[in-house]
């Protein structure tokens, strides 16, 4: 896979930007790496990856950073808050800026607040990759994603998918909603009302002409489904701890939830989870979230050497 | 109701009646009384008009309001006109959609990085013309036209 001009020096701070075939680029050059893992060893050598990640984070983090080494590059920056200078109060701006002067060949940057990773695009000279901005966007999230369904499926058009959780504050859901809508899908949003999509990534489905359909609860659409993407709502998210309480049960997702699915239905959950989504689905062919989780890695390869015009 | 005529300066014309305190407060005419500038205001409100049956009307004596603030305007009163007077001649300008606004707006969503303290941000606002809404650059986050008068920044 050689330098593409497609993706050569892009910012990737919103899964709207990619259109199709950039979709297509990124998920061949995945099931390529999966299949001859060592080929992009070290095809960005000598290279910077600044991770400034000024909200705590493990997976992310972790992916970003082994991903980057595994391409040869060298790794600076932060995994979270503490310890960093961000306790002193420094801003977004000039860390980007201060990173830029020691030579960062890209950002890789999670921020509690929407729109941080665009900014930091402003600023700097050099791409920046979010790792996930407030309740925005996920954009590579979304890409691991896409990579999940299709592993499972060898597809995505002609899938129906669910997404079901809190859409509204869940930055997963938004950017696998803009992906998903450069492709034949059927989507259905499954939360309550409080927690559906937000009005922008509604607007943009509309503006793209697709319709997604709207669900309560998971029971009414669970037997039509063929991939149900699970996210947390977060008790904090609804401003009435009695109407949680009844909301909860109709989001959780186990085996009784499921009763009605297809034998060939695929659950999808960017982890981590907390109590939404059972382990008595582990070990059923239901379960494809860690199968998700272990393409995070590869996934991130790729988008890096694509951006970065790795050789190979 | 007699009003005399003004030399220089702007008179906003066809505001919606009793809406001219909006107007005021979108184009930030208090700040005047901090400039200590050398102007007057007249509002009219609630004046007989042939077009709108009734109308409020502003006068701004030796100042000249900015076209792109009554580009602003216009979003939230589409049928207003800006005469500007220059030595007693006057020019009609018609606000228009401008396709961004940039720094005079605040983003609604609170937890945007454009309301960051310290962080050297220019709020920038896309116009989404046949829906009638803006839309921040930076969150994505939606807002009405007529919403304006509620972000704009002090």
């Amino acid at each position: 896979m050689g330098p593409s001009v497609d993706f050569l020096g892009r910012d990737v701070v919103s899964a709207r930007d990619f259109k199709r075939d950039q979709y297509d680029t990124i998920l061949r050059a995945v099931e390529d790496l999966e299949k001859s893992r060592e080929s992009l060893d070290g095809t960005l050598n000598g290279k910077l990856a600044a991770l400034l990640f000024f909200e705590p984070s493990t997976r992310t983090y972790s992916s970003f950073q082994i991903a980057a080494e595994k391409l040869g590059m060298r790794v600076s920056g932060f995994a979270g808050p503490t310890g960093s200078s961000i306790t002193k109060g420094e801003t977004l701006h000039d860390t980007v800026r201060m990173f830029e002067g020691y030579g960062a060949d890209v950002f890789i940057i999670r921020h509690s607040k929407m729109g941080a990773a665009r900014f930091a695009a402003e600023v700097s000279d050099v791409p920046v990759v979010s790792a996930g901005d407030g309740s925005r966007e996920h954009p590579t999230q979304a890409m691991v994603d896409l990579y999940a369904i299709k592993k499972a499926f060898g597809r995505i058009d002609g899938l129906k998918v669910g997404m079901l959780g809190d859409l509204r504050y869940g930055r997963t859901s938004s950017s696998l909603a803009y992906a998903l809508s450069n492709f034949d899908v059927e989507i259905t949003f499954i939360a309550p009302e409080a927690l559906q999509m937000r009005p922008e990534v509604a607007h943009f489905l509309t503006q793209r002409g697709v319709t997604p359909r709207t669900a309560a609860g998971l029971k009414e659409v669970a037997g039509s489904l063929d991939v149900l993407y699970v996210t947390r709502i977060q008790k904090e998210r609804i401003p009435d701890p009695t109407e949680y309480e009844k909301v909860k049960g109709m989001y959780e997702v186990n085996l009784e939830a499921l009763r009605d699915a297809k034998p060939s239905l695929k659950v999808l959950h960017p982890l981590p989870r907390v109590d939404e989504l059972s382990t008595d689905i582990d070990e059923t062919n239901y379960a494809q979230y860690f199968v998700q989780a272990a393409g995070g890695l590869p996934l991130r390869m790729v988008l890096l050497n694509l951006i970065l015009g790795g050789a190979r | 109701m007699l009003v005399s005529s003004i030399e220089e300066g702007t008179v906003i014309d066809h505001i919606p009646d009793w809406q001219a305190n909006t107007v005021s407060r979108v184009l930030r005419l208090d700040k005047l009384a901090k400039m200590q500038a050398d102007v007057s205001v007249v509002i009219l409100q609630n004046v007989a008009s042939k077009r709108l049956g009734r109308k409020d009307i502003i006068k701004i004596d030796r100042w000249h309001v900015d076209e792109s603030d009554a580009d602003i305007l216009g979003l939230v009163f589409p049928g207003i006109t800006v005469n500007y007077i220059d030595e007693g001649k006057v020019s009609k300008y018609m606000p228009r959609v401008p396709d961004a606004i940039e720094g005079r707006l605040r983003c609604p969503e609170l937890n945007c990085i454009s309301n960051t303290e310290r962080e050297p941000v220019t709020t920038r606002f896309a116009t989404l013309k046949k829906e009638r809404m803006l839309q921040c650059q930076y969150c994505d986050a939606l807002f009405d036209f007529d919403k304006v008068p509620d972000h704009v920044r002090t």
